[in-house]
């Protein structure tokens, strides 16, 4: 958000209309309409003044209604922009012509009245629709007593009753009469998977906020009693069931699986009616109820629909395609995030990325026109001068206050030698923050900032581009970190982390005491890619990085393209996936600027983001060839494959096969191909047996199969077996057709999964009922395994190319939320199963999100080197090179002076690792940033006892 | 006004200003491309700004 | 043996790409651990210079974590 609101590349229209948009792709016409803020932005200073002496009440939806605000506000303190604005429908003056209290309030006169609403049309080449999505009507929650009794409310407003900045500071009240509640519902399925409310689909993101919402609400108060309703736990994503389990384990949060019938209020509580599997029936007293409410449609869809000239499902999202998961019915207009269908924070920024990767290779020929590159005011010389420098200690809401006292570290850190300047922030890392900044280096004559908040590993380039725009150089600045290293890991011992906290200030600002200007250097590109891997992911990745003008090499280790995908018949949607994969194979194969290799791996790479240098081998035969390629970034699209556990009777019996072995039979034109009995077993192998995780398309994949063999034999007897039905987003509709067309799915617990023997050709399943309340057993036709996904051995290249991979075996990306599709080495990315298993539309997405993020240092042309490199003090140096033998990148190489050799380093390749400086026996390399002067301040420093 | 402004010819316009938009806009200007964010509310920023924590590791949402 | 009676100052040298990095998602999963560590980030263990770890004890540091 930050970032958006300082790039001179974009222009922010807010409370602005799209009215129409006429034209086609690379030449449209956009009419806006802009309505008045009725205050100038550029006068603003977001003092609140004026907040304050507006006599009007509002509601204040962004904290969901749960507070009180004035019609002339701002939504929240770190708002971008950061301008205040008045809500005409509620303000006295555009209503009723008078008060007017506001404008002489305002000490830099930034109300205007006299606004008017501007039109304006913009040229652009391609639209991106990212509207999100609306709100569950109020009447879809009546059901459940919501707006009978204040003490049933929606997750978003208990979302906002959790933050900090909400409306109760963080603490949990009940809204009847301000008590703490002792035992909370979460009711799931609120507004999804309800034909009720015309939403059939999953909303595919309340099980996970839920249990966030459940897990913060238990640190809040570790003595209040937390239960979760569910009908299906669908915590498919990457890693999010070992939260699930966290939560339970750790968290004692508890789970069952019951739809709540009714929510009585009940003298100053809420009783729960619901049954759960077993038949017993519950009548039982909670504080509070919060409904996890699904996504909506966003508000205005239709219109948007209407005016952009696109069109809509049924549910009034926007329609789009399996292999498209991207495009709208228009060419040149696309989709991303939620208006897609509702999903998560990383689905939506990943989908954000891969629609800029698509409306960058559309208009491919207009690149970098009417583009502004941004300027930084001329760097201050400060060798010579005093360091003065400035502490500023950060609340992160209550992520630091609620364990640090805030106000003793900065009043600490004002006590010390040479801190010119200490104040404390709510969010240093928000963009008010960045201004305080600024004026305070400038007001201060600041030459050094040392910001103690979170971890310089995430937050050090926010910093230091604040310091660029206050004529600091970028290296004038060391980060402390009271978060995660300290608030965080001494939740429960307020006093010691204020300790820590005071001696980790002290450190860091011993250090900046020592801290220079440094430079940084650029390097030029080579503009080309390596993707790794050829099936669908690679294929489509390789085709997006062609398509925006860079030189591709594909490789691939087996001797067809095509992956897993090539293995699938169809979609869950009906897509014919066969057909689908040759189509876009063809396409690649005819790119002028793709080279295919195939049978071919990666067997060496040095070099850096944008110079990387590869050695690619082919064997074709007996023949084995080696090709150098330089290339500026790497794609790993290295793909997955079914899992075949050595479990359930597979490869025993012949009765017993997997899900793709049925797809490809059901194919077939076989006569017994779609048997009179079949048991499909979910999660065979996954989830806690061999693979400890959820392959997220298994439930579709045996939805898909079933509705299958019931349309080739209406009266085959199908029985699935699962642990939780993940079949979320719209193919909840197929798992319900699934259902009408007599499909039984029955639910089975961990520690109960159901058996499978053998006896001469007859396969025995044996599995617990829980609404028969017994065990049964039948001899199936057919045991059908749904056995998840793992990846193509990524051992190799982990070592390769220095990437981690998590616990199991899947890349792990550099943020789970934000970059999830970038690697923690610059120039590498991951896309498809590497990253984790997952359905079609969504490593398309993944592929173009790849891809757009691969382009951008080739579009940049250049790459910065770190400027935190070592140096080498020729005068010093006796030239023994010992550091040249140390150093583990090549960074390090002998040059003449004269008569002698001196060491001399390579920037662009030194890693910054600092061997080479903490062996040199004459000190005469000295590492930027972390020099021999500034870690001894620091030891220094860690030595004072106060 | 009302006067198109064809200086930016090849320019993105992205519709709403929640993750996903801001997002899509960062990237393209780092692909060089320059972009009209269009946004119905006061401020960008969407749902996400509503939340202090995400799931799974709980980390804020800013 | 309760807190007070054994409280030792430890100074800790952590790589950024590996225990820093650790430590940072120590803080994410919210992992408790003493408070009795202050570290000094390094971009990588290499840097560690012997001297380093001789003036740490020589400052009163009662143990020294190097992770890389």
């Amino acid at each position: 958000m930050v970032e958006a609101g300082r790039s001179p590349n974009i222009e922010i229209l807010t409370n602005a209309e799209l009215l129409s948009l006429d034209g086609k792709v690379g030449a449209f016409k956009a009419k806006i309409k802009i309505n008045p803020r009725y205050i100038d932005a550029d006068k603003c200073t977001a003092c609140g003044l004026c907040t304050q002496y507006c006599p009007r009440h509002l509601v204040d939806k962004y904290n969901e209604g749960l507070s009180i605000t004035r019609p002339i506000h701002i939504d929240f303190p770190q708002a971008v922009p950061a301008t205040y604005y008045i809500d005409p429908s509620a303000c006295l003056h555009l209503k009723h012509d008078t008060c007017k209290i506001c404008v002489p309030v305002c000490r830099s006169h930034a109300i205007d009245f006299s606004q008017k609403p501007v039109d304006r049309e913009l040229s652009v080449g391609s639209v991106i629709m990212s509207p999100g999505f609306g709100q569950i009507p109020d009447e879809a929650l009546e059901k459940y007593s919501y707006g009978k009794h204040p003490d049933v409310v929606t997750s978003l407003e208990f979302e906002r009753m959790l933050n900090p900045s909400g409306p109760f500071q963080g603490h949990v009240r009940c809204l009847s009469d301000k008590r703490h509640p002792k035992k909370i519902a979460f009711i799931q399925c609120v507004g999804s998977r309800d034909l009720g409310c015309d939403n059939g689909y999953c909303s595919s993101v309340c099980c996970m906020y839920a249990i966030k919402e459940a897990m913060v609400a238990k640190e809040h108060d570790p003595e209040c009693e937390i239960t979760v309703f569910y009908m299906d736990l669908r915590t498919q994503g990457k890693d999010f069931d070992a939260a699930r389990t966290r939560a339970e384990d750790q968290f004692g949060i508890k789970f069952v699986r019951a739809k709540v019938a009714d929510v009585m209020p009940w003298d100053k509580q809420l009783k729960l009616t619901y049954s759960t599997m077993e038949e017993t029936h519950h009548f039982d007293p909670f504080d509070m109820v919060v409904l996890s409410i699904g996504l909506d449609s966003p508000t205005g869809a239709k219109e948007l629909a209407k005016i952009g000239k696109f069109e809509l499902n049924k549910y009034d999202f926007c329609k789009t395609e399996t292999f498209t998961p991207l495009g709208t019915t228009r060419d040149g207009v696309l989709v991303a995030g939620a208006f897609q269908g509702p999903k998560d924070i990383p689905e939506s920024v990943t989908q954000a990325s891969a629609a800029a990767g698509i409306a960058a290779a559309m208009n491919k020929k207009h690149r970098g026109k009417g583009y502004v590159i941004k300027s930084y005011p001329d760097e201050q010389e400060i060798s010579l001068d005093e360091p003065r420098i400035g502490v500023f200690v950060c609340h992160c809401g209550i992520n630091i206050s609620g364990t640090v006292d805030v106000a003793k570290v900065a009043e600490y850190a004002g006590g010390m030698d040479k801190v010119a300047y200490h104040s404390e922030s709510l969010y240093s890392c928000s963009q008010d923050a960045q201004e305080v900044l600024k004026e305070k280096i400038k007001e201060h004559k600041l030459n050094r900032v040392v910001i103690a908040a979170c971890s310089p590993r995430t937050h050090e380039p926010l910093f230091q581009e604040t310091l660029k725009d206050a004529g600091l150089n970028r290296c004038l600045f060391e980060m402390v970190n009271i978060r995660d290293q300290c608030s965080w890991v001494h939740a429960n011992e307020p006093e010691a982390a204020t300790d820590k906290s005071k001696d980790l200030v002290r450190m860091g600002v011993a250090k900046a005491r020592h801290i220079t200007s440094l430079n940084e250097q650029t390097v030029p590109v080579t503009p080309s890619a390596i993707v790794l891997g050829g099936g669908i992911a690679g294929l489509t990745a390789a085709e997006n990085m062609a398509n925006q003008g860079f030189q591709c090499y594909l490789i691939e280790k087996s001797n067809t393209l095509g992956g897993h995908v090539a293995l699938m018949r169809n979609t869950l949607q009906g897509d014919n996936t066969m057909a689908m994969m040759k189509d876009l194979e063809s396409r690649v194969k005819k790119n002028k600027k793709i080279s295919v290799m195939t049978s071919s791996e990666l067997t060496d790479v040095s070099g850096f983001v944008g110079n990387f240098s590869s050695v690619i081998t082919t064997v074709k035969g007996k023949k084995t060839t080696e090709q150098a390629i330089d290339h500026g970034v790497i794609i790993v699209a290295t793909g997955g494959r079914e899992y075949r556990p050595d479990l359930y009777m597979l490869g025993k019996s012949k009765k017993v096969i997997t899900q793709l072995e049925l797809e490809e039979r059901l194919a077939g034109t076989a006569k017994n191909r779609a048997p009179g009995s079949i048991v499909m077993i979910q999660c065979a192998g996954s989830r806690g047996e061999d693979l400890q995780y959820c392959s997220k398309i298994c439930c579709n994949n045996a939805v898909k199969n079933a509705l299958k063999v019931k349309a080739i034999n209406p009266e085959s007897q199908l029985i699935v077996l699962y642990r939780d039905m993940r079949t979320y987003g719209y193919a909840e509709d197929a798992y319900r057709e699934a259902r009408e067309k007599g499909v039984i799915f029955i639910p089975y617990e961990v520690e109960n999964r159901p058996k499978v023997t053998q006896k001469g050709t007859t396969v025995t399943v044996n599995y617990y009922d829980p609404i028969l309340q017994e065990k049964v057993s039948i001899n199936p036709d057919l045991i059908t395994l749904s056995t998840g996904f793992v990846p193509e051995d990524p051992e190799n290249l982990s070592k390769l190319l220095k990437i981690p991979v998590n616990a199991n075996n899947f890349f792990l990306e550099a943020h789970v939320k934000l970059r999830p599709v970038e690697m923690p080495v610059a120039g590498v990315y991951v896309c498809g199963m590497a990253h984790s298993p997952k359905p079609i539309d969504e490593i398309v997405a993944q592929a173009q999100a790849a891809a757009a993020k691969a382009a951008i240092p080739l579009v940049k042309g250049h790459v910065n080197v770190e400027p935190t490199v070592s140096s080498v003090d020729k005068d010093t140096c006796i030239g023994c090179q010992i550091c040249v033998n140390l150093c583990p990148y090549k960074a390090i190489q002998m040059v003449k002076e004269g008569k002698v050799k001196k060491a001399e380093t390579i920037a662009a390749s030194c890693k910054g690792c600092g061997i080479c400086a903490s062996r040199c026996p004459t000190f005469a390399i000295s590492m930027g940033g972390f020099t021999m002067e500034q870690i001894n301040a620091q030891i220094k420093a860690f030595g004072v006892i106060d | 006004m009302g006067k198109t402004d064809d200086k930016k010819s090849g320019a993105v316009m992205v519709v709403g200003g929640g993750v996903a938009g801001v997002q899509a806009a960062l990237d393209l200007t780092e692909l060089g491309y320059y972009v009209y964010l269009v946004e119905k509310g006061a401020a960008v920023g969407g749902a996400m700004a509503q939340l202090d924590k995400t799931f799974p590791t709980n980390d804020c949402s800013l | 043996m309760s807190q007070e009676e054994f409280n030792p100052k430890i100074l800790g040298f952590l790589c950024n790409w590996c225990c820093y990095a650790a430590a940072d998602a120590a803080g994410v999963s919210r992992y408790q651990y003493p408070p009795n560590l202050r570290t000094i980030r390094v971009m990588c263990t290499g840097r560690i210079d012997p001297a380093f770890i001789l003036r740490g004890f020589a400052e009163g540091a009662a143990g020294i974590f190097t992770g890389g």
